[in-house]
């Protein structure tokens, strides 16, 4: 058997207000349309003139007229309540559409970072083949201290797994921006036994 | 599922307009001479059928809302995937504008080694 749900007082109050006004607009829409229906029959005996008689059929008409567009106006506000207190109170469609927009964000940011992690990667293995080609080469400017930038990062990878051992105090990150730099501006104090290539 | 109810309370709304219009149309049609009675009818029988789902639509709806509305406000929210989706979008955007610093280095490079061989041939080609 459903349990009976209580809601706040004004809510309730609202509701049924709510269904007051459908009912009162209604009515007075089919009472009004069904009385200037009755009032365009032609009677032949009138207790005024027949002027008079038209004159009062006319005013009361256009006064039921007036009251069918007023209670069609309210029906119209009667709606717009309606959708203003759904958009508000419907849980069920605001869950609904809370998750759904949640999905959608979640799979865009999964997507860009899968993209992002992919060129990473490849990014990383043109990044080792071309140190490879410049340590390789007569350009290039090692000291014992320094690390290519592939060890540099394989180092890196393996202090992000637990449990790793490194030996380096100091951050062997450069960039490449810096190895550009120590080929444009030789080193005067040489201690390099650097590899070249003869 | 909210936009149905949205939608059908917007079918509601385009009836009551079409109550008003068959009610004029009958008014017009009876202050005429000559009645014809089939646009008469068809249009009467338009008037009370619209009247109908008017008020069996929203009896529908109220009685839903009564069902289902609860009084307190609603808080959810998707204001973290948002942020997650925003920070992503930024994550990027700055690989984007560093890559593009990147090549704009390597054509600047490229260019300087350019100029340098050119000069060198110049520099031959005056000793010859």
């Amino acid at each position: 058997m459903a349990t009976q749900r209580v809601l706040p007082q004004s809510k309730e109050t609202l509701l049924q207000n709510y269904n007051k006004r459908l009912k009162d607009d209604i009515k007075s829409i089919l009472d009004n349309f069904t009385e200037i229906i009755k009032t365009a029959k032609i009677e032949d005996e009138t207790q005024v003139s027949r002027a008079t008689q038209a004159e009062q059929d006319h005013y009361e008409m256009h006064v039921r007229a007036a009251n069918i567009v007023r209670a069609g106006e309210s029906l119209m506000k009667l709606v717009s309540d309606l959708k203003q207190f759904l958009i508000l109170n419907d849980f069920p469609s605001v869950n609904d559409a809370i998750s759904l927009q949640n999905q959608q964000l979640r799979s865009l940011q999964e997507e860009c970072d899968k993209k992002l992690t992919s060129l990473r990667d490849e990014i990383a293995i043109d990044l080792y083949e071309l140190e490879e080609e410049y340590y390789s080469s007569s350009y290039s400017q090692w000291d014992s201290t320094d690390l290519p930038l592939c060890d540099a990062y394989r180092r890196r990878d393996s202090w992000a797994s637990p449990g790793s051992s490194c030996s380096s105090t100091q951050g062997d990150r450069r960039t490449w921006r810096d190895l550009l730099h120590r080929r444009q501006t030789p080193n005067t104090t040489s201690t390099d036994t650097g590899r070249r290539r003869l | 599922m909210a936009n149905d109810r949205l939608r059908a309370l917007e079918e509601v709304e385009k009836e009551i307009a079409m109550i008003l219009q068959c009610a004029g149309n009958i008014v017009l049609e009876l202050s005429k001479d000559k009645h014809n009675a089939s646009l008469l009818d068809r249009q009467l029988v338009q008037f009370q059928s619209s009247v109908s789902r008017v008020e069996n639509e929203l009896s529908g709806q109220i009685r839903y809302l009564t069902q289902v509305a609860t009084g307190q406000p609603h808080e959810g929210s998707t204001y973290s995937a948002r942020k997650d989706c925003q920070m992503a979008l930024n994550r990027a955007e700055y690989a984007k504008v560093k890559l593009g610093e990147l090549g704009r280095t390597c054509e600047v490079m490229l260019d300087q080694q350019q100029q340098q061989q050119q000069q060198q041939q110049q520099q031959q080609q005056q000793q010859t």
